[in-house]
């Protein structure tokens, strides 16, 4: 008895719409660069700490301090406060001036896109208030300091910061120029989730009057420190801003993927 | 595709794709969660109570057992608050104490070991664990941030030290130094001097605190429960005050400063 086999085709499956697709939606590619360039510096930071901090770091009057350590404050600071500036610019000069025609495809990937500044901006915060901030603590509590301007605080003050504060401030003006929500109400969450860190940096000030001042041997829980700690607790306000972006999200996925009947005929 | 993700599909009301792109959402709220907590927990527990953290030999009877817990307990209440006021999860503390000791073993190793050349015995971090996983349990069954705060945050209080012990216990051994009683704690402190830092030890260590029946840990305790059911009350509020929704009206003039077509063109025509 012969048999014979027939090929069966296998249905062909149904073609996914391009803004449909995940892809459409997220920018993964500017956000994997933002990342990149973080773990790079933060990752060059620490280890150019171990090499020169301990070899040419522990006396400010000296020409090495001045050539490995106070070189580095000269470029840094320009450098990133300058990429600062120039993204801030560009993200107010080509802000959307008309927001009331956004359409919710648009709108729904711009979420995803502030989310992803956020995401940024805690990926520094956290190099910032954990990695960095602790590593203060081993430097200054180990060596007597003598300057404002010690391996430490370089790195920790003075590239850090300023590098969550491009976060921090660009995820607000692109919030502010490109979703509507966030264009015509102030979020309070959002201003409190930038302006507390930000403020960090000139609460400096404080930390470094009261150590020149007072010359405190470095107990971490010190008053003088007290400042930082306030001002950190504004981190807590971003959840805040996760709600208010799931508040319009929740609406937004019903209107563009609509129904379950509505994606079989997409 | 699982029987729990068609549930969640059907409840949702999303199709697949729709579904997948809000997962793909979530996981970044995970990972901006995480790590916003890992440097804003660690930031506020260094400055306010860090010493005590940092170093063995700062693990003493009558303040590290005070303390620490109280600062500790402050910013994971406030996470816990968020997570069960507004998704009703009860993981909030422990989630907070896992996140402080990841990001605490980081810099001890990274910092610490590698950079200060301390061992790792001298800057064994305090746990918070078993007590935030008493107290979201306490939350799961009672559902009330009061009754979480009174028993909840008491119990995370009296849990500190017993659950810290089984790390620590080799460090407070005694030994003979020059013909005086010290711990190994306060060994590894004599050996591995900070300059920058005063002999914590040699300044508490005096007046009755020896010699107080023994019972100086309970003591501190049961002050660190009292002070932890307010401290845990007053952080619940403010962690849902900082994730409050609210948005100020931006004014006309704000909006004629932005551009926007609505304010800059005539009424009749916005």
């Amino acid at each position: 008895m012969s048999s014979t086999t027939t090929a069966i085709p296998a249905p062909a499956k149904p073609e996914i719409a391009a803004d449909r697709k995940p892809g459409y939606y997220v920018r993964f590619n500017l956000f994997a660069l933002a990342l990149i360039v973080m773990t790079v510096m933060f990752a060059a930071y620490r280890m150019y700490q171990q090499v020169y901090a301990w070899s040419f770091g522990l006396d400010a009057t000296s020409p090495e301090f001045d050539r490995y350590w106070m070189t580095l404050v000269k470029i840094q600071i320009p450098v990133l406060f300058g990429a600062g500036f120039v993204c801030w610019a560009y993200l107010w000069l080509t802000r959307d001036r008309n927001l009331a025609a956004l359409k919710p495809k648009e709108e729904l990937r711009r979420y995803f896109t502030f989310t992803l500044w956020l995401v940024a901006y805690t990926f520094a915060i956290y190099f910032i208030g954990s990695f960095f901030a602790e590593g203060d603590g081993v430097w200054h509590q180990t060596v007597m300091r003598d300057t404002p301007f010690t391996p430490s605080h370089i790195v920790l003050f003075y590239a850090c910061i300023p590098t969550y504060i491009f976060f921090s401030v660009g995820g607000f003006i692109y919030a502010i120029t490109r979703l509507p929500a966030f264009s015509r109400g102030i979020s309070v969450a959002h201003a409190l989730a930038v302006l507390g860190p930000v403020l960090i940096l000139p609460n400096l000030g404080f930390n470094e009057w009261g150590h020149a001042f007072w010359l405190t041997e470095e107990i971490f829980s010190h008053p003088l420190h007290w400042g930082f700690v306030v001002l950190g607790w504004n981190a807590l306000a971003l959840p805040g801003v996760a709600l208010q972006i799931i508040q319009r999200m929740v609406p937004l996925f019903h209107e563009v993927f609509g129904d379950k009947q509505a994606a079989q005929t997409a | 595709m699982s029987p729990n993700t068609r549930e969640i599909l059907e409840v949702s009301g999303l199709p697949p794709e729709g579904a997948k792109l809000s997962r793909i959402w979530e996981w970044f709220v995970v990972a901006a969660v995480a790590l916003l907590f890992m440097g804003a927990i660690h930031l506020h527990v260094m400055l306010t109570v860090g010493d005590w953290d940092m170093f063995v030999d700062w693990k003493d009877r009558q303040f590290w057992v005070l303390v620490v817990p109280v600062s500790m307990l402050m910013i994971p209440a406030a996470l816990q608050a968020v997570f069960w006021h507004y998704f009703r999860l009860p993981i909030g503390m422990t989630l907070g104490a896992v996140l402080l000791l990841v990001a605490t073993w980081i810099t001890r190793i990274f910092g610490w070991h590698i950079w200060g050349y301390f061992p790792f015995t001298m800057g064994v971090p305090s746990t918070i664990l078993a007590g935030a996983m008493a107290c979201d349990a306490i939350l799961l069954i009672v559902r009330s941030s009061l009754l979480t705060s009174t028993f909840g945050g008491f119990v995370f209080a009296l849990l500190f030290f017993p659950s810290n012990w089984p790390s620590l216990a080799a460090y407070f051994l005694p030994v003979e130094h020059q013909g005086m009683v010290a711990s190994v704690a306060d060994m590894i402190g004599y050996v591995y001097p900070r300059s920058g830092t005063p002999e914590y030890i040699r300044l508490i260590e005096r007046g009755t605190l020896r010699t107080y029946e023994g019972s100086t840990v309970w003591v501190s305790t049961f002050f660190a429960g009292i002070v932890c059911i307010f401290m845990h009350m007053i952080w619940w509020r403010i962690g849902l005050a900082f994730s409050t929704q609210k948005f100020v009206a931006t004014s006309r003039r704000f909006r004629r400063f932005m551009g926007l077509a609505d304010a800059v063109q005539p009424a009749s025509k916005a």
